[in-house]
């Protein structure tokens, strides 16, 4: 019995014909859970007792899939990967999760997570570190970390993951599968735990475009619940892919993709930059015209930094509802203050103090100007270049971070080093200007997956779909398991 | 009160009791005695959760911006204010912030005083934002309770422009009705839907501000009253002592057990709230026909109606001041007149024998049982001679203490005499049987007139119309 | 230009109810400083200051309002079924002076 690698659309086929039973998915996806988090710690919580739904017209009916433990779950532990909430069993539902629930969708495990999505590393989770499933002394990225690795792993087809910097796009491209982040308002936000609410996206990891466009049909919509949402009835992503893409017209950003900027690169380095060299002349030969223009390095420059400013101001402020008090364990004191400094300071990792250090610093009346203000300046200034770009072109295709999974280390994960280049964090841009946007498999270096990924301008995501579908058929990377060489 | 010269600014906060939901949660918007009666997830700032707008919270600020001549912004938005209570579930609450990105900015109103003359009070701004939670204290223990969680809340912040308690006062007092006419808040100050801050200096003379001190949560408008005096006597005895210095810029609680007001926070620890714009609510637009339709339904306002009862009415102005005190004595007053009592008469009745009740007995005027309805069936049967007015006051005394329709005290029994011929036959044997007594009179000993009375309503009990009696003695007597 | 110093980032997090280790301030110093760096680029973009903040991710501006409908209020199972200390239907804290 192996069913957890195939795609929806396959075991729909065999849900409908009676080859197989939502039991026996589950069943099997449940066994996989056990062993995956074994092997590489991907779940916060397994739902051993996750019941089988009927099989309807639904192409997600009766399928299990994996929950970022971000989502308010009703009656199921909600974490966010944070001791702050280790207890936390919400009585609501985030209504991304709702909507896949309500078509007979079958939620068996919760992942972890960085904690609360702020860090990209997997190591943050209280649960612990997440590990690569192609090779275990690396990391995930994150901070979608557990989803990415399990639908890596193949213990289900798709697991919803959020993203606020490439909290989707870039543990996909580590784990070699497809992430996909929708336009912002696409899918509601209300039920995901805030961390920078003008960044927060929900979206989806698969090992397949097709897959991803099917299940963020069925969690988006408009919902009065979140006042960001918007109508997009008119928009059927799985019905617009067709797989055309002649005539469609793509550009990378030489700042970014050329060798010749980098000092001294890395073997790493060069292998992945050759590799998306490779693949562009791949899609120019299918017919898409694929151009090479400038972005201005100074914006470029401040992409790491304008996301740190806005992400952490707005995360402090987000996660000054964590007290301990309505909800969450009890500090320890004698008074108000001393009850909730105990929490949140046992609460919180080492990583999360910081950021809410430094949010709170570039919001002071003083500073606000020079920090706050600016880097949301600099955030319309990038994402105007970015429209100007749409103007021409479909979308922007880019290489996804420096290479592949990095090594687990202790030491110097998610500090901002000054050498931070574009390139691993090109991806922000996406969330500054609400892209819709998606990495998927390009290639392996030194038999680790590498991604690339193709951004277009906003409500465009149909379009994006069915170029990153067509370029995914260009490559023998779709639908592939991980598997480790040793 | 002294030399120097007080200037005071006022903020004034406002629940909006009057919506039927909260103003970024659907909860119910409503006082209730069980605690967390009326809360769901998002009052209570649980992880997920975000804030939508009430239409209808925006429409009553967008009113009250226009009655205060205020600049609407095209575009509005909200921001977060952001510091730690345990009465602020999310630890920031949504609010307005600058100023001139509020609902209302800028503008004016005038207020007039009892002598007939007028101020004008300059507003900073008016900005919508929502409600904390409620904490109870115990001996060692705070509970708390959010059924107010997110409830509408109007701050209304004046310039620097009052110079005396009793305008500040007058200018609150005014607020609260608007509030009330425009059926946006009970402004019930002992709901606590009513709350003011109070900020005082004082100077040599009326060009120059001296030391700005605030006063926090003022909750009454006799504690604002006292709250100034005090602060102003504290301001103004250390100046006089030399030690103007130790009035700091500073924020003072108003404590009513002392009648005084202690130091809260100095400037140096005042907290930055890290206002930031609230991503959860994108910027939208108030189109100019919204405005426009939002004031062309502004109800008359309490000033206009003093000014209708006076001119059209014929009231006096102490009167017509008196009808317009709250909303709904104005109302009362008004069906009053719709149902065709004479203005002079209602008005009459209002301010002398209703208010009295009502103060008597600590009653609002819609929980007392007597009607507009009701006052005027005792009041048709007083102008018809059917009742005395003695009679009328006595029926209106147990219409309230009985509740009672007033038809259960009007009988043949007891109905006034006021048929002339019935009268007059009574009038003809008491001056048949008393022939001393006409000749008394007669010889110019006026006084005996009233023996005459005083038989005619003995032999009637009282229920002859004195005014016809009289008229018919002196018809006969004279003869 | 007031930079940050160790005593404020101290400062700071106990403002936001946090404690930190001096490991964990030092890291906050080290990290902001490459932010203030990037910061000092950022304002050497001519005429930055004109530019509009953005504060969120899509300038469309038609936004619905709620219609002033009031829903059932979740039950005070639900609402305090995560809260430690709660006395009959609220939720208790230590006596909150001033």
């Amino acid at each position: 019995m192996k069913y957890m690698n195939l795609s929806i659309e396959e075991l729909h086929k065999l849900l409908k014909k009676g080859e197989v039973t939502s039991k026996d998915l589950i069943k099997e996806s449940l066994e996989l859970s056990h062993e995956v988090q074994e092997k590489y710690n991907a779940f916060v919580t397994i739902l051993d007792d996750a019941k089988e739904t009927e099989v309807t017209d639904n192409l997600l009916s009766g399928i299990p899939f994996g929950v970022k433990d971000n989502y308010s779950t009703k009656g199921v532990l909600s974490t966010g990967s944070s001791n702050t909430l280790k207890n936390y069993v919400p009585f609501f539902d985030a209504t991304g999760y709702e909507k896949l629930k309500n078509v007979g969708a079958v939620m068996v495990n919760k992942t972890v997570m960085d904690e609360f999505g702020m860090g990209g590393t997997g190591t943050t989770g209280h649960t612990g570190t997440v590990r690569n499933p192609w090779d275990r002394t690396r990391m995930c990225a994150g901070s979608s970390s557990g989803s990415a690795c399990a639908v890596a792993a193949g213990v289900y087809p798709y697991a919803t993951g959020s993203d606020t910097g490439d909290s989707i796009r870039k543990p996909a491209a580590y784990c070699g599968i497809v992430g996909y982040k929708p336009t912002y308002g696409m899918i509601s936000r209300y039920g995901l735990f805030a961390f920078a609410s003008s960044l927060d996206h929900l979206g989806v990891l698969t090992r397949n475009v097709k897959d991803a466009a099917i299940v963020v049909d069925n969690m988006k919509g408009i919902d009065e619940k979140d006042m960001t949402s918007w109508d997009s009835s008119n928009i059927h992503l799985a019905d617009s892919l067709d797989g055309n893409i002649k005539g469609k017209k793509l550009c990378y950003i030489k700042e970014i993709c050329n060798l010749e900027n980098y000092k001294n690169p890395s073997e790493e380095l060069t292998k992945h930059l050759n590799n998306f060299k490779d693949k562009i002349d791949l899609i120019r030969k299918s017919g898409v015209q694929v151009d090479e223009v400038s972005v201005d390095n100074t914006l470029l420059k401040a992409i790491a930094s304008t996301y740190v400013i806005i992400s952490c101001a707005e995360a402090t402020s987000n996660m000054s509802n964590l007290t301990g008090l309505s909800f969450g364990p009890r500090g320890k004191g004698s008074n108000f203050k001393e009850m909730v400094k105990d929490y949140r300071t046992k609460g919180f990792s080492t990583l999360i103090k910081r950021r809410f250090v430094i949010g709170s610093y570039v919001l002071q009346r003083e500073n606000q100007e020079r920090y706050f203000k600016n880097a949301q300046r600099v955030r319309r200034l990038l994402v105007d270049e970015w429209k100007k770009i749409f103007r021409e072109y479909d979308a922007v295709i880019l290489p996804v971070g420096t290479g592949p999974a990095k090594k687990l280390q202790t030491d110097s994960l998610d500090i901002l080093t000054e050498g931070t280049e574009a390139l691993e964090e090109h991806l922000q841009v996406g969330n500054f200007g609400g892209f819709p946007s998606i990495t998927i498999p390009d290639g392996f270096i030194d038999g680790l997956p590498v991604g690339l990924n193709i951004t277009g301008n906003c409500k465009t995501d149909a379009n994006v779909l069915n170029i990153a579908y067509g370029i995914e058929s260009l490559m023998n990377y779709k639908n592939q398991i991980a598997k480790e060489e040793k | 009160m002294s030399k120097y010269y007080p200037t005071i600014g006022l903020e004034m906060h406002c629940e909006g009791s009057e919506t039927k939901s909260k103003v970024f949660s659907p909860a119910k918007n409503e006082y209730s005695a069980i605690p967390n009666e009326n809360v769901v997830a998002i009052d209570m700032g649980f992880p997920g959760i975000l804030p939508v707008v009430n239409k209808e919270a925006v429409r009553m600020s967008i009113m009250m911006s226009s009655i205060l001549h205020c600049r609407i912004p095209e575009y509005m938005y909200f921001e977060r204010k952001n510091y730690y209570y345990p009465d602020l579930p999310k630890g920031y609450q949504i609010t307005q912030n600058p100023p001139e990105e509020c609902v209302g900015n800028g503008g004016y109103i005038d207020i007039e005083r009892d002598d007939g003359t007028t101020f004008r009070v300059d507003i900073d701004n008016l900005h919508l934002e929502e409600d904390a939670a409620r904490s109870t204290h115990f001996l060692n223990t705070t509970t708390i309770n959010y059924n107010r969680a997110g409830a509408p809340l109007f701050e209304l912040v004046t310039k620097p422009c009052l110079h005396s308690a009793n305008d500040a006062v007058l200018f609150l007092e005014y607020m609260r009705s608007i509030y009330q006419y425009c059926g946006i808040s009970e402004a019930d100050a002992k709901k606590g839907q009513i709350r003011c801050d109070v900020n005082i200096s004082i100077s040599d003379d009326e060009n120059t501000l001296g030391t700005k001190v605030e006063m926090k949560n003022v909750n009454s408008f006799y504690a604002v009253r006292d709250a100034i005096n005090f602060e102003i006597q504290r301001q103004c005895d250390l100046k006089d002592a030399g030690r103007y210095d130790e009035v700091v810029q500073e924020t003072r609680r108003w404590d009513e057990e002392s009648v005084s007001t202690i130091t809260m926070r100095s400037k140096e620890d005042a907290l930055d709230y890290k206002y930031f714009v609230e991503p959860n609510i994108p910027k939208f637009k108030i189109s100019p026909e919204w405005v426009k339709e939002i004031q062309a339904s502004i109800p008359e306002l309490p000033y206009e109606r003093k000014e209708k009862y006076i001119n059209k009415f014929g009231l006096t102005p102490l009167n017509a001041k008196k009808l317009i005190k709250t909303k709904e004595i104005s109302d009362y007053f008004e069906e009053c007149i719709k149902l065709g009592i004479d203005p002079k008469e209602a008005g009459n009745w209002i301010n002398e024998n209703i208010i009295a009740y009502m103060n008597k007995n600590e009653l609002e005027i819609t929980e007392i049982y007597l009607t507009p309805k009701m006052l005027k069936f005792i009041l048709d049967n007083f102008n018809s001679g059917k009742i005395s007015s003695k009679q009328a006051k006595e029926i209106f005394n147990k219409v309230l203490d009985e509740k009672k329709e007033p038809s259960n005290f009007i009988s043949k029994e007891n109905a006034q005499i006021s048929d002339a011929n019935e009268l007059g036959k009574i009038i003809d044997d008491i001056i048949n049987s008393n022939p001393t007594q006409v000749e008394q009179y007669r010889n110019g000993k006026d006084r005996v007139f009233d023996f005459f009375v005083g038989q005619v309503m003995k032999s009637t009990r009282g229920k002859a119309n004195p005014v016809i009696t009289k008229e018919l003695l002196q018809k006969k007597l004279n003869k | 230009m007031g930079k940050f110093t160790k005593e404020m980032v101290d400062d700071y997090a106990d403002k936001l109810l946090i404690g930190l280790t001096p490991e964990e301030n030092k890291l906050v110093l080290d990290e902001f400083d490459v932010i203030d760096k990037n910061c000092d680029i950022v304002n050497s973009i001519p005429n930055i200051s004109s530019v509009e903040p953005m504060t969120q991710c899509l300038d469309d501006f038609e936004y619905e309002l709620r219609e002033d409908v009031a829903i059932k209020s979740d039950s005070i199972e639900d609402l305090l079924s995560n809260c430690e200390e709660k006395e009959n239907r609220e939720v208790k804290l230590p006596k909150v002076v001033g």
